[in-house]
């Protein structure tokens, strides 16, 4: 890898950010910032109720306020308009039909030639309500005398899995969607020595992405164009052609730079109702949403989750049967693919010999929750490593070392049809327990302030599923180079690292790559930014289109300069044989005349499709995050203190290691607001509590632990471009149950529910003197 | 100046970036609508609109105010600076900037303005801030991408560069 390493001269260094120069100079055009010729804005009336049937809407004094162009109530859409959508299951409607199922559930629209006078007609619109019973948790949602909060059942699918897996649609009452995956038999509960059940609760954030959601919608003369804050601009250009009754060809997205996402980026949000109100009025039309707006939108999936773990007294873990509920909110969104994750991911990177894993998405009166980044892994991982912690201290085994007996080897696949296992964790593992001073480390304290050490391991399947990746490589005449490909930059700066590879093959600075701004008629098919698929997945397809644009040239060279193809090399648009050096320029010239030429070639990369893999095709790439945490607990307070955060993560090869810095950093940093304080805190009558900036707390500067260290490993076994991985996820994972497990470390006792707050460490020191 | 006039439009005049500025702007506007829409100075970004995020600073006087919470009238006789007026004359970054740059203290750059403005609000009262000061200052913007740790960096860069070049 050495020789490899030394050769690069853009891959694995910091270049800056392609992105550098509009952002620092506030030139960079967001969602928000999109403003078209006419353009009218709209506001939405939201429900102040957590469930009620819609009995009445009167918009007449709304209708005839000056300055009001529409109203969009249920009333307005057109009958061939389908009003729902969704990822597979399609029950969320552009407004609400004839009943409002969570308190911000979009009930009307109007469109105005201000914000301020779209405000004040929403003001003046009547809605008559007829409460129905609320559901503001899982365990009210569930309860027996609850009722259907569906009572029919919306459109929606199962796709194909693999060995082990399956899933059902509504299984029972206020169950959308049940993901389970088996392996092995049950019967190894039998040969256990011992079987811990343990409850975990896992609290949801907001992703509180600074730009808001928002979106300009034109439909003129046939053609529907968006321009959204949205990472899957294909899905969404899918998602309005079908709910519209357009051809795809006559849906355009545009994606501008986008001010974070965290995951809630996706599906439509805005966008259905922006293109409904620009096909009523034929103008432009604005939707932008304020930050309390987006909490209402889409938010993190709280879930509990019940694990029964059967092991051997020397801490070989045997069988996991596991039962894990989602909080879906009030409509499904991406629920049922966080559940497949989250049951899918709930064993750990352990070795096991029997798995039982169910995942339900229960339905409640609350904003409906969606992709967050961990996806699933997050939930997983903060039961699994707080368990294996648990077991560990109950069998008087170090936590380390269980751990160490149980990892899966470097190659060893994770369940059985799986890909192996790309990281050798156990080498991470300790370069965390290095970093913190784990073995030898000083436990407890003699004075009411006690301190203690937690590990934990956060896994996912990272890439995506069975995703295709198409990517296009452009080089014009004087060699300036283009990338077209539909991966969206959302801040994670694949833009760069993606422009690193094509400048790499090509024998060029990556100041001179030019990415190709998206726009789904032009931009290649892409399924969509998520997944941490940009490197392992993109990349490949970006490498590919880069090395078969190479080879054209090269061609086209040894044709015009009479020489054997395979001794020339392309250094930045000059074709080099042994020691002459031809620019391409006058050979372009010479042979197509005018104005030259524009070289271009494709590349496609598709992991393949494999019945036997669980999710029907391997894990393209293994996203691991290793956490360390020291920790202060004041037991005659409950503060918490953390003295020093350690988390780790392997990008196999890191194409811009600022970048990857960057990317591990904020996610441990997101997992430390999701340990400590952030939580979405909704009341019995389903009211959020907290639903604003300022009461909603997230991580400020001065949260930061005062010693907080990443490591990013290299340990190059990615299979992406050069030993390459993803990147973003893995430091979120194991954040939560390092520090819990610390906890437990310093005061002996375990608190199992998030966030880990000094009130519940005083409750659970008192409940352990009792 | 009558009352009507005056809730009709106050007669506004203050420089942004080094301009100057007159014109008559509503009461309500705010300052930041008042860059963002109306001057076009796009740079200037509306996070929460409540004054949390910080995302919308700009300084006014050299002070950081959240442009999201400021009336346009109360900037009058003011000189305003948006990231805009960071850059030099011919478009380059300025110093602080390039920090930002060299550090990729930045992701999704939507509260990046905000921040690079509290910045030079920062190393114009103290040119060697320690790291409890910086930390101080950018506790008052909520960044969500990076964790904070580049941005820190950044600062103390911007502030080594200054003072390497005033020493000079």
């Amino acid at each position: 890898m050495s020789t490899v390493a030394s050769a690069l001269k853009q891959v694995g260094s910091s270049v800056p950010r392609s992105d550098a120069r509009a952002k620092l100079g506030g030139q960079a055009l967001y969602g928000p910032d999109i403003n078209l010729p006419g353009m009218l804005h709209a506001k939405l009336l939201r429900s102040p109720r957590a469930h009620a049937r819609v009995v009445s809407i009167d918009a007449s004094a709304a209708r005839a306020m000056p300055g009001v162009r529409a109203v969009l109530t249920r009333d307005d859409i057109p009958a061939h308009v389908v009003p729902f959508y969704g990822y597979y299951i399609k029950d969320q409607p552009m407004v609400a039909l004839d009943t409002v199922r969570y308190i911000g559930d979009i009930v009307c629209a109007v469109v105005a030639e201000s914000e301020t006078v779209a405000v004040q007609a929403l003001q003046v619109i009547k809605v008559v309500y007829a409460g129905l019973p609320v559901a503001a948790s899982i365990e009210a949602a569930l309860a027996d005398d609850f009722p259907a909060l569906f009572e029919t059942a919306p459109a929606g699918i199962v796709p194909p899995y693999g060995a082990g897996a399956s899933a059902a649609l509504r299984p029972r009452k206020n169950v959308c969607y049940e993901f389970a995956y088996q392996t092995g038999s049950a019967d190894a509960f039998a040969r256990c020595d011992h079987v811990f059940e343990d409850e975990f609760r896992f609290s949801r954030m907001t992703h509180y992405h600074l730009e808001p959601f928002v979106s300009v919608a034109h439909a003129r003369a046939g053609q529907i164009e968006v321009w959204a804050s949205c990472q899957n601009p294909f899905p969404l250009r899918k998602e309005i052609a079908r709910m519209f009754k357009r051809p795809e060809n006559r849906v355009t997205v545009h994606v501008p730079y986008i001010g974070g996402g965290f995951g809630s980026k996706n599906n439509v949000k805005t966008e259905a109702v922006s293109v409904m109100l620009s096909l009523m009025t034929g103008q432009p039309v604005r939707l932008c949403l304020t930050m309390e707006e987006s909490f209402l939108t889409n938010t993190q999936h709280a879930a509990i989750l019940r694990l029964q773990t059967g092991v051997m007294a020397d801490g070989t873990l045997v069988a996991r049967d596991s039962e894990i509920l989602l909080d879906a909110g009030a409509y499904s969104d991406a629920s049922p693919l966080v559940a497949e994750k989250a049951g899918y991911r709930v064993p750990g990177p352990y070795r096991w010999s029997h798995i039982n894993s169910r995942c339900a998405c229960v339905m409640t009166n609350t904003a409906p929750a969606g992709p967050f980044r961990g996806f699933g892994g997050t939930q997983a991982s903060w039961a699994s490593e707080s368990q294996l912690d648990m077991i560990a201290r109950r069998l008087g085994i170090d936590p380390y070392q269980m751990r160490k007996h149980n990892l899966l080897k470097l190659g060893e696949p994770f369940m059985p049809g799986e890909s192996g296992v790309d990281s050798d964790m156990q080498a991470g593992l300790d370069i965390v327990c290095e970093a913190i001073g784990y073995h030898g480390r000083q436990r407890g304290g003699a004075g009411p302030k006690k301190r203690g050490i937690g590990l934990a391991i956060g896994f996912k399947d990272g890439g995506g599923v069975n995703k295709p990746a198409q990517a296009r490589v452009k080089m014009t005449t004087n060699g300036d180079v283009f990338l077209h490909c539909g991966t969206v930059e959302i801040g994670q700066g694949a833009h760069t690292t993606l422009a690193q590879l094509v400048a790499e093959v090509l024998g060029t600075r990556t100041e001179r790559v030019s990415f190709a701004k998206i726009n789904t008629d032009f931009t290649p098919f892409d399924q969509g930014t998520n997944a941490s698929s940009a490197v392992a997945v993109m990349g490949r397809a970006v490498m590919r289109a880069a090395e078969a644009l190479k080879r054209q040239i090269l061609e086209f060279a040894a044709l015009e300069m009479n020489a054997p193809v395979g001794e020339l090399t392309l250094d930045d648009a000059v074709i080099v044989r042994g020691v002459q050096r031809q620019p391409l320029m006058p050979l372009v010239m010479r042979h197509f005349g005018g104005t030259g030429y524009e070289f271009s070639a494709d590349g496609y990369f598709k992991p393949p499709l494999d019945h036997h893999a669980p999710l029907e095709a391997q894990c393209v790439f293994w996203e691991i995050g290793w956490g360390a945490v020291e920790v202060e607990v004041d037991t005659e307070t409950g503060k918490l203190d953390i003295l020093k955060l350690v988390a780790s993560g392997d990008t196999g090869r890191s194409l811009n290691p600022l970048v990857c810095k960057g990317q591990e950093d904020g996610a441990a940093v997101m997992g430390l607001g999701q340990t400590l304080f952030e939580r979405m805190i909704y009341d019995d009558a389903g009211r959020l509590l907290n639903g604003d900036p300022l009461t909603y707390r997230v991580p400020l500067a001065e949260d930061l632990p005062r010693d907080f260290i990443t490591i990013t490993q290299e340990q190059g076994h990615g299979p992406g471009p050069f030993g390459s991985k993803g990147a973003g996820e893995a430091t979120i994972l194991p954040i939560a149950s390092a520090v819990a497990n610390a906890v437990h470390d310093a005061i002996g006792v375990r608190i199992t529910e998030l966030p880990i707050t000094p009130v519940k460490i005083l409750e659970a020191l008192q409940r352990a003197q009792a | 100046m009558s009352e009507a006039a005056a809730l009709d439009g106050y007669p506004l005049q203050c420089h942004v970036n080094g301009q100057l500025l007159r014109r008559d702007v509503p009461i309500e506007r705010t300052l930041a609508d008042l860059l963002h829409d109306d001057l076009g100075l796009t740079g200037t970004k509306l996070g929460c609109s409540r004054g949390v995020c910080g995302a919308c600073v700009t300084l006014v006087d050299g002070a950081p105010v959240a442009s999201c919470s400021t009336f346009a009238f109360q900037v009058n006789g003011c000189a305003v600076l948006s990231i805009e007026g960071l850059a030099s004359g011919d478009g380059s970054l300025g110093v602080i900037q390039q920090a930002f740059v060299a550090r990729s203290a930045f992701q999704c750059g939507y509260c990046t303005a905000g921040m690079v403005l509290l910045t030079k609000a920062l190393l114009d009262r103290d040119a060697d801030p320690s790291h409890d000061t910086i930390v101080e200052w950018i506790s008052s913007n909520v960044c969500r991408c990076t964790g904070y740790v580049l941005i820190i960096e950044a600062v103390q860069e911007a502030a080594r560069v200054l003072r390497a070049g005033s020493a000079a």
